[in-house]
Parts: C-alpha cells; sequence; structure tokens
C-alpha cells in the first residue's frame, strides 16, 4: 500500500516534527531562580541568580569561594584536593548541581515550587 | 509522482497546522519571569499567559517609575523634594498613599505615621549608617512626628509639612508598588501571576491548573524554615518582623520597625506579623502598625476590621496566633491558636 517514497516522506516528516518539538522544549529551559547552598545536609543560604555577588564559606570542612554572576554560579576557588568542583561548568537550570564532596557542599540551582511553596513572604 | 507530490502536500500543511496549534497552545501556559533589584529589595515577577511577557515589561516600568517618585533616596524624588521644600503639589500616586497613610495612622491609633522619617534617619535606618540616637535628642526629633504636623488640601492636592517634619512612604510603598503591579497584570489579560517585592507577596488569581498560590511565612528563628504554609488566590502577604532588618551595639540589638510615640524599636512582645488581605497597600501598613500595637492590641484590632483582613501573629514566646479567616488555608508545623472575632 505505501510506496518506497510515501515511506521517506513520512520519515521526513516525523523529523521535521521531532525537531520541532525538542526546540521547544530547548526553548523552555528557564533559570531556576535561586541558588540553594547546602553544608553537611543543612541550608547555609539561598541567593537569588540574578544578582551578582560572591559567598566565601570557611569552616572545618575548608574554604569555598561561589560567585554569582550574570544568572549562572560557579565554583571560582576551593582548597579541596581534587578541585572537581571548581572544574565544573557554570550552572543556571533548575537541579543542577556543584558538588564539592569533600567539603560536604552542595550548590544547586532550584526554585520553591519544588516543595510545593510558590513564594515565601518574609 | 504526482500522487506523492499530494502527499507531500497534505503531509506537510498537517505539519503546520499541528505547529500552529501547538504555538498557540503554549502560548496560552507560556510564563514570564522578571528578576530585579528595585527599591532597595530583590523583586521577583512571575506571570502566566499569553501576554505575560509584556505584562512583566509593563510591571518593571511601573515599579521604575514609582520609584524614582516615592525614593526618599533620590534627591529628585517627589517626596523628596516635599520634603526639602515642605509644600507640594502631589501626584495621583502620592496623593493616594498620603490618603491611604492617614486612614491607617487614624485607625491604628498612629501606630503607622509617615512622618517617622527624621527619628528613621536618626538611627540610621536611611543610609544603613546605623547609631543609637541620645534620648535629648529623640525627644527633641518627636516634636516632629505626627500626622497633626502636615494639612493637605484635597482639591488642590497640596500638602504642607511644618518646619523640620519629614515624610516617606516606605511603610506602605511596597504594597502599593504591588497592588499597582496587580493591576496591570489584569489590564493585560494576565489571570495568573505572583509577585515577590522583597519578601511582600502579592498573588494574581490562581494557579493556571486552578489550585491556590501555596505562600509559605518566613520563620524569624533558625529552629524551623517556615512559621506555616497559607494557600490563597488574590491576595496580598505581607510580613513584618524585626529579624528583617536591624543592627547591634553592646550586645543590643535594635531593629527597624520604630513605635512613632516613643522614636525606638517596638518592644511589645511580637516577632513578626503577617497580614493576608486583598489590598496590598492596607497589608503593608497593617503589618508594621500590629507590630507597633503588640499582640493584644493587634486583635484587639482586627475584632473590628475582621471583615478586611485577616493576621498572623508570633510572639517571643514562640506562640503562633492565627485569625479565622486562615483557619482552612493554614497549615503548620507549629501548634497554634486561632483566634476568633467575638
Amino acid at each position: 500500500m505505501f510506496k518506497k517514497k510515501d515511506i521517506i516522506l513520512m520519515i521526513v516528516v516525523l523529523l521535521l516534527a521531532g525537531g520541532m518539538a525538542f526546540t521547544m522544549k530547548l526553548g523552555q529551559g528557564q533559570n531556576g531562580g535561586m541558588i540553594r547552598i547546602m553544608v553537611d545536609g543543612k541550608e547555609y543560604g539561598t541567593y537569588p541568580l540574578m544578582t551578582n555577588r560572591e559567598i566565601e564559606l570557611e569552616n572545618e570542612f575548608g574554604y569555598n569561594r561561589i560567585v554569582l554572576e550574570n544568572g549562572v554560579a560557579i565554583m571560582k576557588e576551593a582548597d579541596c584536593p581534587d578541585q572537581y568542583c571548581v572544574e565544573h561548568m557554570p550552572i543556571s537550570k533548575t537541579n543542577e548541581t556543584i558538588v564539592c564532596l569533600p567539603h560536604k557542599l552542595v550548590v544547586e540551582v532550584h526554585t520553591l515550587e519544588e516543595n510545593g511553596i510558590d513564594s515565601v513572604a518574609q | 509522482m504526482k500522487d506523492i507530490g499530494k502527499r507531500a502536500i497534505a503531509a506537510l500543511l498537517l505539519l503546520v497546522i499541528g505547529a500552529v496549534a501547538v504555538l498557540f497552545f503554549r502560548d496560552e501556559n507560556k510564563s514570564a519571569t522578571r528578576n530585579l533589584l528595585a527599591m532597595d529589595t530583590y523583586m521577583e515577577l512571575t506571570a502566566y499567559g499569553r501576554n505575560s511577557e509584556e505584562a512583566v515589561e509593563a510591571a518593571e516600568k511601573e515599579i521604575r517609575r514609582l520609584e524614582m517618585l516615592l525614593s526618599t533616596g533620590s534627591d529628585t524624588s517627589e517626596v523628596s523634594i516635599i520634603n526639602r521644600e515642605k509644600t507640594g503639589v502631589l501626584s495621583e500616586d502620592s496623593a493616594y498613599l498620603l490618603q491611604r497613610s492617614m486612614e491607617i495612622w487614624e485607625s491604628t491609633g498612629g501606630a503607622f505615621d509617615i512622618t517617622i522619617y527624621p527619628i528613621m534617619r536618626a538611627w540610621g535606618f536611611t543610609e544603613k549608617a546605623y547609631q543609637v540616637p541620645s534620648d535629648e535628642e529623640l525627644e527633641s526629633l518627636l516634636a516632629y512626628v505626627g500626622m497633626e504636623k502636615l494639612t493637605y488640601e484635597e482639591e488642590t492636592k497640596t500638602i504642607r509639612l511644618s518646619e523640620h517634619s519629614e515624610i516617606d512612604f516606605g511603610g506602605i510603598a511596597k504594597g502599593y508598588t504591588s497592588a499597582r503591579i496587580a493591576q496591570i497584570m489584569e489590564e493585560y489579560g494576565v489571570k495568573s501571576a505572583k509577585l515577590n517585592l522583597g519578601g511582600n507577596v502579592q498573588t494574581v488569581g490562581a494557579k493556571t491548573d486552578g489550585s491556590k498560590w501555596r505562600i509559605a511565612v518566613k520563620s524569624p528563628d533558625d529552629s524551623l524554615p517556615y512559621l506555616g504554609i497559607i494557600s490563597i488566590e488574590d491576595k496580598a502577604v505581607i510580613t513584618s518582623g524585626g529579624y528583617e532588618r536591624y543592627f547591634e551595639e553592646n550586645g543590643i540589638r535594635y531593629h527597624h520597625i520604630i513605635d512613632p510615640k516613643a522614636g525606638k524599636p517596638a518592644q511589645n512582645g511580637l516577632v513578626s506579623v503577617t497580614i493576608v488581605c486583598e489590598d496590598g497597600t492596607l497589608a503593608d501598613g497593617l503589618s508594621t502598625a500590629l507590630y507597633v500595637l503588640g499582640k493584644n492590641e493587634a486583635i484587639a484590632y482586627w475584632r473590628v476590621h475582621s471583615d478586611e483582613f485577616d493576621v498572623i501573629l508570633y510572639d517571643d514566646t514562640g506562640m503562633l496566633y492565627v485569625t479565622e479567616g486562615l483557619e482552612d488555608s493554614f497549615t503548620s508545623e507549629l501548634a497554634y491558636e486561632i483566634v476568633h472575632a467575638d
């Protein structure tokens, strides 16, 4: 019933549709808005991603310097032995993390909706 | 071959129709977020729906406009000019704010007062150069505080301040701004939006799935992340607490909510006051006023005005009080007492 060219056409159409869907999905990828810093499982602080600032942490586990700049967070400096966190690429999308395992430190992009809360009055 | 051509056209047509449908659907569900620093705070505006991008754009413009108009930190703002010249003709916005400020001042017995500005400056809260003023200094400055130190002629919108008196709409400006943005959202046909102006929350409509917004109230201490969560739609949630801004000198903590009668940080046993109200302007003014009044007077005030707002009070003994209008929409891990109107 289908000719060979029909099948080719169908494949082309499907590929086009798939491509479009993918582009739209990409377009929806949004910056999460907040950076949450967790030390040893406890929240150290939450900061808006859009503000440019430096956060220095010095505690029993070691030293880390996190920089928020132009909507991304990056680990600029750390005195951990492996330096994985410093080599990590900047993060900006919801749920992206930079982990400094030796210092029990997690830098995480999050949106408040994750825990069912839409906004915080303070 | 001809047949294939037709099929190809038909298939492409279907694809185009599908794409248009998807784009349309996406448009309905699209959202726009704007993060900005204004009025000394971090603001986050999120709108949903077709015109969301245009709406948040207009909202940002409105915030910038109001900031230029009301900021005491700018020499060229309307408020600064009036404070310098001691007289002036108010714009629509300032006239509205003055009227609302007078109402709240009167109904709260002076617990909210826009003429507190000279005292705020003496404490260094305006310039972030904190210091504890002497009792003599406060005594002399208190002579310039009080709404009776200004006159306002409604018809000509002319305000006159007595010598040394100054005004600041800071205690009400953010609430008014959030109310104005909610209006703009409606003008743009946005049916769902959440606005957070430095901790002052204003919601427009409900969430896109029809459920209510869940707004957490920050806990003043570290023992809990939140005092509780309120489920609301079309309302403002505004919290005042001494923990927001303060400084310490000789081991004593001085916070920024000044009792206009004493000229000193209010010490009436409350740690945090949250107002839930349709009117953001009222919510902002009352959160400060009820903090100054303290628990008993705050509850007495609410009993007279229970149709206008609801309130959550947290005191320094760790007790949490919630007025009855929030009974079904408030949840907390803490024990709390429901306050009834009668």
